[in-house]
């Protein structure tokens, strides 16, 4: 070890810049898993504050929301503690008077459903025409008693509560009622038809009444298929993983290059009988000091881009999961360094003395 | 007197069949505390290999090395390893300093590696006699090569080893310094009561020393 620091301490630029690399890996990871989780919160975070426990989708609908189309007499299929008919659609905000255009996710559902979320201001839509925003949209200076245009409707629907931050499909969310859905997505009703929706709803104990075209999906399995999500998720999180072994093989094939520069001088410290334990130990030690700087530096630089990321980049720091890529950063260079064990042993003293 | 280190007998082979060297044959050698001995051979003749056997570093084809009256063909690697850390001190051809630490702490990785405290007082001691105090805190790289043997020395007989091994510590020197390096060790080894082998292959070095041995084809005599 304290050969280990004293070479370190000596060779200043060198391990400097061994550690910027590491700082360099770090930080990617860190902005990858910060995308992984934003983009994952992006688009869970509206179905996560459902609080719900059941998902019940067209069986034909492959497990996929956008697949599934149904209508509201379903709903007397399933039985259930809580229950909600909920239907959702893409569509585009206008605040009248102004141009200024915002994506959203519209999601309808019945009054007193019990997945509205928890309101902050104002109260819940009580007839048609009336919705509620997201913190998101709040926070653009939408308020209380505000008319907007939704899509080709023609009525104007006012702002008549908001709730905290809620995303779907990467895009703020409003609630209204399953009417005011349809008619985004078929333009006029007939009347007397049946309201059609994605999904229906269950929170606590639910189970499918008699055979029908259901099929009930749990959270994580619905989250699994919401469109894009899987894909999203494991394409950000194989470049993590593939960064976790691009840093065992760099300080591997770094420290393995420093061992063979050095052979020489290790051949000596053999022949006085200090053993390839300790000179591995200080190789280790070099390993793990450089990562741990570089992964400490790269979590206090990730939390900066987090503070000064743009508001339009899906971007969230999860810590608990970032100490644990940044212990598994340090693992992956202290595994990296422990390489270079059969060389340092393999050095023979014989060869310093000729 | 004891015996700090003998071979009995001992031969070297290197390869087999046609091809096979005999690097040393059938060398007997003993050497006592406060002995200074020189052994003189020209290149190839197997001067490094008896360095290597005495130290334990290669086991002999055949024969006997007892260190303080231990076999140490019955030793572990590790044992030897141990002993070698513990008992022999080494001063090798270009030099055994490692460039990243300055004088004192060559020393102080010694102590470190035993889990103690540095013996800053036994370290100050040698560097005087070798007139070194005032560069224990240059790194290798600032000292002259005549220096740097000198720390070598000064290293080599840190936490008084029984016996210490030069191999042509004088082969990177000139005749004025490689004189002086010789006198230092011969009066280490008769002051401190140390034994001391040096290897050489320089006639004129010999001179002073208790006892020399002259090597020639891995046959080695006494004169
Ligand atoms: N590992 C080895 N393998 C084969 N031959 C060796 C080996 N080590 C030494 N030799 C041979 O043994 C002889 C003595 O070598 P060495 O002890 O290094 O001589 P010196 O140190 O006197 O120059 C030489 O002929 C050398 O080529
Ligand atoms: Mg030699």
């Amino acid at each position: 070890m304290y050969l280990g620091l004293k070479e370190m301490a000596h060779e200043k630029l060198r391990y400097a810049l061994l550690t910027g690399v590491m700082l360099l890996i770090a930080l990617v990871v860190f902005i990858l898993a910060g995308l992984a989780n934003g983009l994952s919160q992006g688009n869970r975070l509206a179905v996560d504050q459902w609080h719900a426990d059941n998902v019940y989708l067209n069986q034909q609908a492959n497990k996929s929301i956008a697949g599934s189309q149904l209508t509201t007499d379903v709903t007397k299929s399933v039985t259930a503690d809580k229950l909600a008919p909920m239907n959702i659609a893409s569509t585009v905000l206008r605040r009248t008077g102004t141009n200024k255009k915002i994506n959203v996710a519209l999601i309808g559902t019945t009054k007193d459903a019990f997945l509205i979320p928890k309101l902050l201001h104002g109260r819940k839509p009580t007839k048609t025409n009336e919705i509620i925003v997201s913190q998101d949209l709040w926070d653009r200076g939408m308020k209380l008693g505000d008319k907007i245009k939704l899509g080709q409707l023609t009525q104007t629907q006012t702002v008549v509560g908001s709730y905290g931050h809620n995303m779907y499909s990467i895009t703020p969310t409003i609630y209204t009622d399953l009417a005011t859905v349809a008619k985004i997505q078929q333009g006029n009703l007939r009347p007397n038809q049946a309201l059609p929706i994605a999904a229906v709803v269950t929170a606590g104990d639910s189970k499918l009444k008699n055979s029908s075209n259901l099929q009930k999906l749990s959270m994580p399995d619905f989250i699994n298929h919401l469109p894009g999500y899987t894909a999203e998720q494991t394409t950000l999180n194989a470049m993590i993983y593939f960064l976790f072994t691009m840093s065992l093989a760099i300080i591997g094939i770094f420290m393995y290059v420093l061992v063979l520069q050095k052979q020489a001088l290790f051949g000596v410290l053999k022949v006085e009988g200090i053993g390839t334990g300790y000179i591995l130990a200080s190789v280790v030690t070099q390993a793990i000091i450089m990562s741990t700087i570089g992964v400490v530096v790269g979590l206090g630089l990730t939390t900066l881009f987090g503070a000064f990321a743009p508001t339009n980049m899906p971007f969230a720091l999860d810590f608990p999961r970032l100490i644990i890529d940044a212990i598994l950063l340090v693992l992956a260079a202290t595994v990296g360094a422990l390489l270079s064990g059969r060389t340092i042993a393999r050095i023979n003293p014989v060869a310093a003395i000729n | 007197m004891e015996n700090v280190l003998e071979l009995k007998n001992v031969s070297k082979q290197f390869g087999s069949g046609h091809v096979a060297v005999t690097a040393l044959h059938d060398v007997n050698f003993s050497i006592t505390p406060g002995q200074f001995v020189t052994i003189i051979g020209p290149s190839g003749s197997g001067k490094s290999t008896f360095l290597t056997i005495a130290a334990g570093l290669q086991t002999p084809t055949s024969g006997q090395v007892l260190l303080n009256g231990h076999d140490l063909s019955a030793q572990s690697e590790k044992q030897r390893l141990r002993d070698r850390f513990a008992h022999v001190g080494f001063i090798l051809q270009g030099s055994n300093l490692i460039p990243y630490l300055t004088v004192a702490e060559q020393f102080k990785l010694v102590d470190r590696l035993t889990h103690q405290k540095f013996q800053r007082e036994e370290m100050r001691h040698l560097l005087d006699r070798l007139d070194l105090s005032k560069l224990e805190n240059n790194y290798p790289n600032e000292l002259s090569g005549g220096e740097r043997q000198r720390v070598a020395i000064a290293k080599a007989l840190f936490h008084d080893p029984d016996i210490v091994l030069a191999d042509e510590p004088t082969a990177s020197l000139d005749s004025a310094r490689s004189f002086d390096v010789v006198k230092r060790l011969i009066s280490e080894a008769h002051d401190l009561n140390k034994a001391i082998i040096m290897v050489t292959h320089d006639e004129r070095l010999t001179k002073d020393s208790d006892a020399v041995y002259r090597i020639e084809d891995g046959q080695m005599t006494e004169f």
